[in-house]
C-alpha cells in the first residue's frame, strides 16, 4: 500500500513534494493539508510511544489505545509514519539523510530545541539548500515570550481573542476544537507553500517562522482598526442581538441563527416581513412599520425585544430544518445551529461529496469523516490512505536509504527506530 | 531587493467584503500583483463599514476595508456594461489567477465565467468562493460569517456547558479558515501549474473549511454515535484549566497539565487551603473535580493583576496568559511588538493608519506590504495604460461611455 502511494500518479497538485513532519502537539493539521493535496508527508514519531496525539481522546469505540485516537486518525490522513529517536546518534544520522531528499520540514518544537540536537536550520541548510523549514510555535522563534509556556487556551488569551469570546456576565470561553493550534496550522500551510513556490524558482529554501499567538490576532476582525480610528475597545457581546433581527434564537429542536436586520442585513428585512405576513405570524404587521428601517430603533432594547417576542413565538414549535428551508427559499439568511449529528446529515455537504470514508485497520471500521475542504477541478482531493499505524513505513523508507534489513533490526533493538 | 515570494504572479481580483478580500490580501502582502476590480454602483460594502477615520463615513475612510486590501491596486469597471466586461477579460488574459466570492452564476452573467475566460487561457487558476459551493441543493442559499459558524458546528460547540451556544465573538470563518484554505488551494494549484502547465477551477464552499476543523467532534459521532457538547474551557488532559478573574474584572487563562505544574501553581496561589482534603497532586483527582478547582482558583486569582500573575506563573513554567484587550495588544504587548505585527501604512486620504501584517515571517523573502489600501478606482488609468496598453484617447473614450463607474 505504501509503495503504491510513492510510485503511482495520484492526480494531486502537490505530488512529488516530500515533507518531513516532526509535530508533537500543535502542527498536525498543517501536515494534513499538505498530505491531502498529494505531498508525501512522513510523520516522524518517537519509537514505542508514538506521537503524543495518539493519546488524545476521544477514541474509536472508546478503546484507549495508540491506534484508536480519533484526533490522530483524523489529522494524519494520507501521511506515512516512521519512528526515529532523534536523541541517539544513529537516529540523528538517519534523519539527516532524509533531510537531503526532502523539500519541507514541519516542526513545532520549542525554539532552539532542534539546534540543541545538532539539527538547527543552519545545519540542515548546509545539507539541503532548497529545504523549507516551517516552524510553528506558540510565540515564534525569537522575542521576550519565545520560551513562554502555552496551550491552546492561553494562546487565545494572549492573542486577544479570548477576551471577546463568550458571555459578558461570566468568564470568557474558548473556541471549540483547539482553534489556536488550527489557526497556526492554516497559516503554517500557507507559509510553507509561499516558500515552496519561491524555492521552485530560486532553488533556495528558507525558514517560515509561525507565531500562533500572532496568527490568533488575525481572528480579531476589525478590532485594531476600531481602536485606532474610533477609540473603541471591543468587548464580549455574548450571542445577543446586535440589531433586532440578528442573533441566536431557540426553536423546537435547537437554535437557529438569523441575520435579517441591521447594517448589511437590512435588505433581508422585507423578505422576513413578507414571510411572516404571508403565513399569518402573530405580530407580523408590527414588523412591517417604517420604524424598522431606522438603525437606531433596530439597535434599541424595545426593537430587539419586540423582534424576539414575535420570532420566538413563531419559532417555538418549528424545527431547525423547517425554519432553514422556509427562510432560505425566501432569501433570508437563517441557518440551523448545527451539532455534529446535524452536520453529518447536512444534504448540501452530502451532495457535494464533502464526506469521505476511511478504513481503520485495527477495528476494521470504515469511518465517515470530512474530506475535501475545497474542490479542485483538475486535481481533486483524494484519500490515498488512512492515518498510518505507528512506524508502518519504517521498512520502506529506511530500505530506500540503503539500510539493510539486518541493520534495521539492530536499530530497532537499540530503540532508535 | 526582496519583492516577496509571489513576485511575478498577477491576480484579477473580483472579491469583496470579508473572506475574499482577506484571501487576496495574503497574496498581495507577499508580493503578488493584485488588481481589485470594483464597481461604483455595487460598492464593496466594507468601504461603507465602520470604523472610519475620525468616525466620519466615506468610501476611502474605512479601516475595515483598508486592512483587508493592503498592497492591492483598485480599478473601477461598471461590469454591467459590455465594454467594461471586455476590459475585465483583457485584465484576466494578462493574469495568472482570478478570484471572486460572488454567488454561483454571477461571474457567468458578467461574461467572466470560468469556461469563457479559460478557453484561451488553459493555465488560469480561477478561485470561486461562494457561500455553499457552486453545486448542490443549497448552492443558492444566502449567508454571512456567522451563518457559516452556525452550519459548521463551531457555534454549537463553543460556550459554557450550561448555556445556549455563544460562538466565538467575531466572524471567524471569514477571517482565518476561509482565507487560509483559499490561499492554500490557490498556491497548491500554482505549484501544479508550474509542473504541468495546467490551470484549474477551484470551487470553494465557505462552509466546508470550518466544518473540516470540527473533525474530531464529527468523527466522535460517526464512529461512536456521541453528539459532542459544549465543554466551556475544559480539556481532557488539563485541570484546572480555564479563564479566571483578576483585578479590575480582567481575566487570565491558566492550564495545568502535569503534577509538577500543579505543585508550582499551588506554591504561588496556595490553593490547597481553599480545597477539601483530597490528593490533589494526582492528575486523576484534579480531572475528576474541576468545579471545585475552578471555584478555588477564582477566589485567589482576583487579588492579582492579570499580567503579574502571568509572569509569576510563567516563571514556574506554567502556561498562563492574560486575556488581553485590543488596546493592550496594540500599545503594550511586547511579543507582537517584537515581531512587528502592527504595520502603519500611509494612505492618501486616511494618512498613516494601522494594518495587520501577515502573522508569519519568511526568513529570506518575507512579506512586502508595499502600499496602503487603494482609493476607490485609484489605479484605473494606470492599469489601463501600463498593463492593458491603452492610449490616453482610448481611456478617455471609455470614460465618456461610463465604463469606469
Amino acid at each position: 500500500m505504501t509503495t503504491k502511494q510513492a510510485n503511482s500518479y495520484s492526480g494531486s497538485p502537490l505530488q512529488g513534494l516530500r515533507v518531513l513532519e516532526l509535530s508533537t502537539r500543535m502542527g498536525y493539521y498543517c501536515g494534513k493539508l499538505l498530505a491531502d493535496m498529494g505531498a508525501e508527508v512522513i510523520l516522524i514519531e518517537p519509537p514505542t510511544v508514538g506521537a503524543p496525539l495518539r493519546r488524545d481522546p476521544p477514541f474509536i469505540q472508546d478503546k484507549e489505545d495508540a491506534e484508536f485516537s480519533i484526533p490522530y486518525f483524523y489529522l494524519n490522513t494520507n501521511k506515512r509514519s516512521i519512528t526515529l529517536d532523534l536523541k541517539q546518534v544513529e537516529g540523528k544520522n538517519l534523519f539527516l539523510e532524509l533531510v537531503k531528499s526532502a523539500d519541507v520540514l514541519l516542526e513545532d518544537a520549542s525554539p532552539g530545541w532542534l539546534a540543541e540536537q545538532g539539527l538547527g536550520y543552519e545545519v540542515l541548510k548546509e545539507l539541503n539548500p532548497a529545504l523549507v523549514l516551517t516552524s510553528m510555535t506558540p510565540f515564534g522563534q525569537t522575542g521576550p515570550y519565545a520560551h513562554y509556556a502555552a496551550d491552546d487556551l492561553t494562546l487565545l488569551a494572549q492573542g486577544g481573542w479570548l477576551n471577546i469570546m463568550g458571555y459578558e456576565d461570566t468568564q470568557p470561553t474558548q473556541a471549540a476544537c483547539e482553534q489556536a493550534y488550527a489557526i497556526g496550522c492554516m497559516f503554517g500551510a500557507v507559509g510553507t507553500m509561499l516558500a515552496v513556490l519561491e524555492a521552485q524558482q530560486s532553488g533556495q529554501g528558507q525558514q517560515v517562522d509561525v507565531s500562533i499567538q500572532e496568527c490568533v490576532v488575525m481572528a480579531l476582525e476589525n478590532s485594531a482598526q476600531s481602536y485606532e480610528l474610533e477609540n473603541k475597545v471591543r468587548a464580549r457581546s455574548g450571542n445577543s442581538q446586535r440589531y433586532a433581527g440578528s442573533g441566536i434564537f431557540p426553536c423546537a429542536d435547537g437554535y437557529v441563527y438569523i441575520f435579517a436586520g441591521g447594517m448589511a442585513a437590512s435588505r433581508f428585512w422585507k423578505n422576513l416581513v413578507d414571510w411572516f405576513q404571508g403565513v399569518g405570524v402573530e405580530g407580523a404587521d408590527e414588523l412591517a412599520s417604517s420604524k424598522w428601517q431606522d438603525l437606531k430603533y433596530m439597535h434599541s432594547e424595545e426593537g430587539k425585544q419586540t423582534f424576539e417576542r414575535i420570532f420566538c413565538n413563531f419559532a417555538s414549535d418549528k424545527s431547525m430544518a423547517f425554519l432553514y428551508e422556509g427562510a432560505q427559499t425566501r432569501r433570508i439568511p437563517l441557518c440551523p445551529v448545527s451539532d455534529s449529528k446535524a452536520i453529518m446529515a447536512n444534504q448540501q455537504l452530502a451532495a457535494r461529496g464533502f464526506f469521505t470514508s476511511a478504513m481503520h485497520q485495527a477495528s476494521g471500521l470504515a469511518i465517515t469523516m470530512p474530506g475535501a475542504p475545497f474542490q479542485l477541478s483538475q486535481t481533486p482531493w483524494s484519500l490515498r490512505n488512512s492515518a498510518p499505524t505507528l512506524g508502518q513505513d519504517n521498512r520502506d523508507i529506511f530500505s530506500a536509504l540503503g539500510v539493510t534489513h539486518e541493520a534495521q533490526q539492530a536499530l530497532a533493538a537499540k530503540g532508535v527506530i | 531587493m526582496n519583492k516577496g515570494p509571489l513576485a511575478g504572479l498577477r491576480v484579477a481580483d473580483f472579491t469583496w467584503i470579508g473572506a475574499g478580500s482577506y484571501t487576496t490580501k495574503i497574496l498581495a502582502d507577499f508580493g503578488a500583483e493584485v488588481i481589485k476590480v470594483e464597481t461604483l454602483t455595487h460598492l464593496d460594502p466594507l468601504r461603507n463599514t465602520a470604523p472610519f477615520l475620525d468616525g466620519k463615513p466615506g468610501v476611502n475612510r474605512s479601516g475595515y476595508f483598508a486592512d483587508r486590501n493592503s498592497s492591492k491596486r483598485s480599478m473601477v469597471l461598471d461590469l454591467k456594461m459590455e465594454q467594461a466586461q471586455e476590459v475585465a477579460r483583457a485584465l484576466i488574459a494578462k493574469s495568472d489567477i482570478v478570484a471572486n466570492n460572488f454567488s454561483p452564476g454571477t461571474m457567468e452573467k458578467l461574461g467572466l465565467g470560468y469556461d469563457r475566460v479559460s478557453a484561451d487561457h488553459q493555465d488560469l487558476v480561477y478561485l470561486s468562493m461562494s457561500m455553499q459551493g457552486a453545486t448542490g441543493p443549497h448552492s443558492r442559499y444566502v449567508g454571512f460569517g456567522l451563518t457559516i459558524a452556525a452550519l459548521s458546528g463551531i457555534q454549537y460547540l463553543s460556550g459554557p456547558i450550561d448555556r445556549p451556544p455563544v460562538g466565538t465573538g467575531t466572524n471567524y470563518p471569514d477571517h482565518v479558515p476561509n482565507p487560509c484554505h483559499a490561499a492554500f488551494a490557490v498556491l497548491s494549484a500554482i505549484y501544479h501549474r508550474r509542473k504541468t502547465g495546467q490551470g484549474q477551477f477551484i470551487d470553494f464552499s465557505q462552509v466546508e473549511p470550518t466544518t473540516a476543523l470540527m473533525g474530531t467532534a464529527l468523527l466522535d459521532y460517526s464512529v461512536n454515535g456521541r453528539i459532542a457538547e459544549r465543554v466551556g474551557n475544559d480539556h481532557p488532559h488539563a485541570a484546572p484549566r480555564g479563564a479566571y478573574s483578576c483585578e479590575g474584572g480582567r481575566s487570565i487563562a491558566i492550564a495545568i497539565y502535569t503534577d509538577q505544574q500543579w505543585r508550582e501553581l499551588d506554591s504561588v496561589l496556595s490553593l490547597t487551603k481553599q480545597l477539601s482534603a483530597r490528593n490533589w497532586e494526582q492528575a486523576s483527582v484534579r480531572l475528576a473535580n474541576r468545579p471545585e478547582l475552578d471555584a478555588a482558583m477564582a477566589k485567589v486569582t482576583t487579588a492579582w493583576k492579570a499580567l503579574d500573575l502571568q509572569e509569576a506563573l510563567q516563571a514556574k513554567g506554567i502556561a498562563a496568559g492574560a486575556a488581553l484587550n485590543i488596546a493592550e495588544l496594540v500599545q503594550e504587548e511586547p511579543q507582537l511588538a517584537h515581531r512587528g505585527h502592527w504595520i502603519k501604512l500611509d494612505h492618501p486620504e486616511m494618512g498613516s493608519t494601522i494594518y495587520n501584517a501577515p502573522p508569519i515571517r519568511l526568513s529570506r523573502t518575507n512579506f512586502t506590504m508595499n502600499r496602503a489600501a487603494p482609493l476607490l478606482g485609484q489605479h484605473t488609468d494606470e492599469v489601463c495604460r501600463e498593463l492593458l496598453g491603452m492610449t490616453d484617447a482610448q481611456i478617455e473614450t471609455l470614460r465618456t461611455q461610463g465604463v469606469f463607474n
